[in-house]
């Protein structure tokens, strides 16, 4: 199935010059449309009123962390097949397994590449 | 010499003998004998505990001396209102610098991305121009680099005082209670950057994530907390 480019995407980090980096990314891959939240807290208010085609987020923020985000998206019936992308400086193997453990699709540790990006937006949501 | 209790259970003793006794009766003779006894029984004893009580309140004088003087020597209020205050703007500065210049780049290369390319010559003498913004927003790294190696100075500084503290007065690390943040840091499994580089690498992620043969299914996931 093609990839909708138009379908919205959700960039959550309390860092502005991370969402500011994600942003020009994503218009380099073709979604222009691009919304941004700085904390889970912001990010699940804004998936509550809005159907996102994708989720893209940091872990470490206040005062609701990524990982917090994750685990109220796959626990809530509407906002659970959203496909999300955990972008974040967290490393450690623990992470890893903990965010696939609660349904994360795919993630991309920092520092990271547009083309890395590119791959784990593909792996999730088909090759476009 | 006889022990001070036996002293006083045989005085008590006499001195019941001697009720309605007449003062010439010579038992009296004898517990006067025993009473001096008792008397210097209770001297040596009360003047032993003056002699231990002096030689702790000495030591705990002493101790307390010492720590002054080794609590002085941390000088704590050049810590607290010099250098760890300056150490903090160094480290303010150092975020702030970083974010200029790469907010700079950014901006930089948005122009570049959206200029206007019909013209090659001006584009690219647009472009160089551009380049040169980056070279000078780089600058950043030299005077961060200083900021940082500060601040590295210092904290080695508080850190070997502490130690020379530590080592005298003979402290030993407490059990830490952990304290709601510490327990949401836990919990949220709040590690922060690694030091040199990911712990996990992309890669070994991307093998937990894919699809192929060689991806890691749960039991492998699971089997790694094993």
């Amino acid at each position: 199935m093609a990839v909708d480019m138009n379908a919205p995407v959700l960039v959550v980090d309390d860092y502005q010059t991370m969402v500011r980096i994600i942003r020009n990314l994503l218009k380099q891959l073709g979604f222009e449309n691009v919304d941004e939240a700085a904390d889970g807290r912001e990010a699940l208010e804004k998936m509550k009123a809005k159907k996102y085609g994708l989720v893209i987020s940091d872990w470490n923020m206040e005062p609701m962390t990524g990982y917090e985000l994750l685990r109220e998206v796959r626990g809530d019936e509407l906002l659970k097949p959203t496909p999300f992308i955990m972008v974040t400086a967290e490393s450690k193997t623990e992470n890893v397994i903990a965010a696939k453990k609660a349904g994360v699709n795919n993630y991309i540790v920092k520092p990271f590449n547009a083309q890395t990006l590119k791959a784990k937006i593909a792996s999730v949501l088909g090759d476009f | 010499m006889m022990p001070s209790t036996e002293v006083a259970n045989k005085v008590r003793e006499a001195i019941n003998a001697l009720k309605g006794a007449d003062l010439q009766d010579p038992r009296l003779g004898e517990v006067l004998n025993l009473a001096s006894q008792m008397s210097e029984a209770m001297r040596i004893f009360f003047s032993s505990i003056d002699r231990t009580l002096f030689d702790e309140m000495r030591y705990i004088s002493s101790y307390i001396q010492r720590t002054r003087s080794e609590i002085s020597n941390l000088r704590p209020t050049d810590l607290s209102e010099d250098r760890i205050p300056t150490a903090g703007a160094e480290l303010h500065a150092v975020v702030e610098h970083t974010a200029e210049a790469t907010n700079l780049i950014m901006a930089v290369a948005e122009d570049v991305m959206g200029a206007d390319t019909s013209d090659p010559d001006a584009y690219q003498a647009y472009v160089s121009e551009k380049m040169m913004e980056v070279f000078e927003a780089c600058t950043f790294q030299d005077i961060t680099g200083q900021r940082i190696k500060k601040v590295v100075e210092t904290l080695t500084h508080i850190e070997q005082r502490l130690e020379r503290f530590a080592n005298v007065m003979g402290v030993e690390d407490a059990e830490l209670e952990e304290t709601p943040e510490d327990r949401r840091k836990r919990e949220n499994l709040l590690n922060g950057p690694a030091l040199n580089g990911p712990e996990v690498e992309q890669d070994d992620i991307d093998l937990m994530f894919g699809t192929d043969d060689a991806a890691m299914n749960q039991n492998d996931l699971d089997a790694m907390f094993d």
